[in-house]
């Protein structure tokens, strides 16, 4: 063997052949990442977005149809403004990018921690579908089905899940700020039209194949 | 005889092999973690884009047609059916091709994601995986409309290819609206 053989050095490259695998794999991997949850938020927000367009149409609509019959004044109208105010709170861009990037600092400066905000949204989806419903039952129509909801009405039991969330927050590393408000094991949990029944699914923990 | 010099040599050979085994071991070792690393430290960040640029509008743009049409054709029934039934059937048929559609038929392509899929497709002959929840969500619909074709019969047998389009939707409101306007109804739309 060369006597002038440096360990140290050796050492050193290993450090260095693997820091520059990383960073390109870093930055290969964020590619994917940006990828897939662009595709899960579209979904998700698709999917939240469409039950409470759905609410905010049928008021409205129902709304110009007490005007124009002369109800306005009646009972529906009531949950029909509640309703509206209630939509008009929810948020269209997912609340956790707001306290995760100092970009906008505007709203975080003043909102509450996240734990408190995610239950806000939960707490607001079930108002907002529990207003629907009575809005429904004033008018005298069957309120609209949504299939998670059919799926869950046998499981309902009333009682509100402990861990409950939105699950619009996808980070599961328990890094800065971020871990303590998800459960152990680390999944991932999505956000579920029925979360009172607490159920998650885990769908970005596979490993992708590169 | 050998030459003393090639031993030397062999030696040299012995270090070259080792010293690139090494190197593509540990760079191999980083581009995975680093994979890992910079995957997870994305997710959110594309959730969060995906949500609020493309799911959230078009999915409140959607919903709101279906409730607005749903309201107007539930109003329409409670009216005298005489004079209202032609009303009634174009309500009906707004609402019932408003219920057909879904996201994958009129959500934006993700270019950056075919871009890159592309490349992995060239590089490796491998497509790419797609999200295991969208991807049996995607099943689920194909095999409706395999469902929707075998009840339609052989006559519709174009109807997989015949999904609703973000031109349907705009056609559609349009409809909609003249309904609005010819019931009197004043509303915003937005």
């Amino acid at each position: 063997m060369d006597p002038d053989f440096d360990l140290e050095s050796l050492v050193h490259v290993e450090q260095t052949f693997y820091e520059a695998g990383y960073a390109d794999g870093h930055a290969h991997g964020r590619i994917h990442g940006l990828i897939e949850g662009r595709a899960l938020g579209r979904e998700k927000g698709f999917e939240m977005w469409e039950e409470l367009g759905f609410y905010e149409g049928f008021a409205r609509t129902w709304g110009a149809i007490l005007v124009k019959t002369g109800k306005a004044d009646d009972r529906a109208n009531q949950h029909i403004r509640h309703l509206l105010e209630l939509i008009a709170q929810f948020p269209r861009v997912n609340p956790s990018s707001t306290s995760a990037s100092a970009a906008s600092s505007s709203s975080s400066s003043t909102s509450p921690k996240e734990e408190e905000k995610d239950l806000d949204i939960s707490k607001l989806q079930r108002q907002i579908r529990s207003r629907y419903k009575a809005l429904c039952s004033s008018l005298g129509v069957r309120p609209r089905l949504l299939s998670a909801e059919i799926a869950a009405l046998d499981r309902e039991d009333g009682s509100p899940s402990p861990q409950e969330d939105t699950g619009m927050n996808l980070d599961h590393d328990g890094g800065d700020g971020m871990g303590k408000r998800m459960a152990k094991g680390s999944v991932i949990p999505v956000w579920k039209i029925d979360n009172a029944t607490g159920t998650r699914k885990a769908v970005t923990n596979q490993d992708l194949n590169f | 005889m050998d030459s003393p010099w090639d031993e030397n040599s062999d030696n040299n050979v012995i270090k070259d092999t080792e010293w690139s085994r090494i190197s593509s071991e540990f760079t191999n070792v980083g581009y995975r973690e680093g994979i890992t690393a910079g995957k997870e430290g994305a997710l959110q960040e594309g959730f969060d884009s995906g949500f609020a640029d493309t799911g959230a509008p078009i999915g409140r743009e959607l919903g709101l047609l279906r409730g607005i049409s749903l309201a107007i054709l539930i109003f329409l029934q409670t009216l005298p059916v005489i004079e209202n039934w032609k009303l009634v059937d174009e309500a009906t048929d707004i609402s019932s091709q408003l219920s057909r559609i879904r996201f994958s038929d009129i959500m934006p392509r993700d270019l950056e994601a075919e871009e890159h899929a592309r490349q992995h497709l060239e590089a490796e002959g491998v497509e790419l995986d797609e999200n295991e929840e969208i991807a049996a969500k995607r099943d689920v619909e194909g095999i409706e409309d395999m469902l929707a074709n075998l009840v339609a019969g052989g006559a519709t047998s174009t109807s997989s290819s015949n999904r609703p389009t973000v031109e349907d939707i705009y056609a559609l409101k349009t409809r909609l609206s003249w309904l609005g306007e010819r019931l009197k109804l004043s509303f915003d739309w937005n």
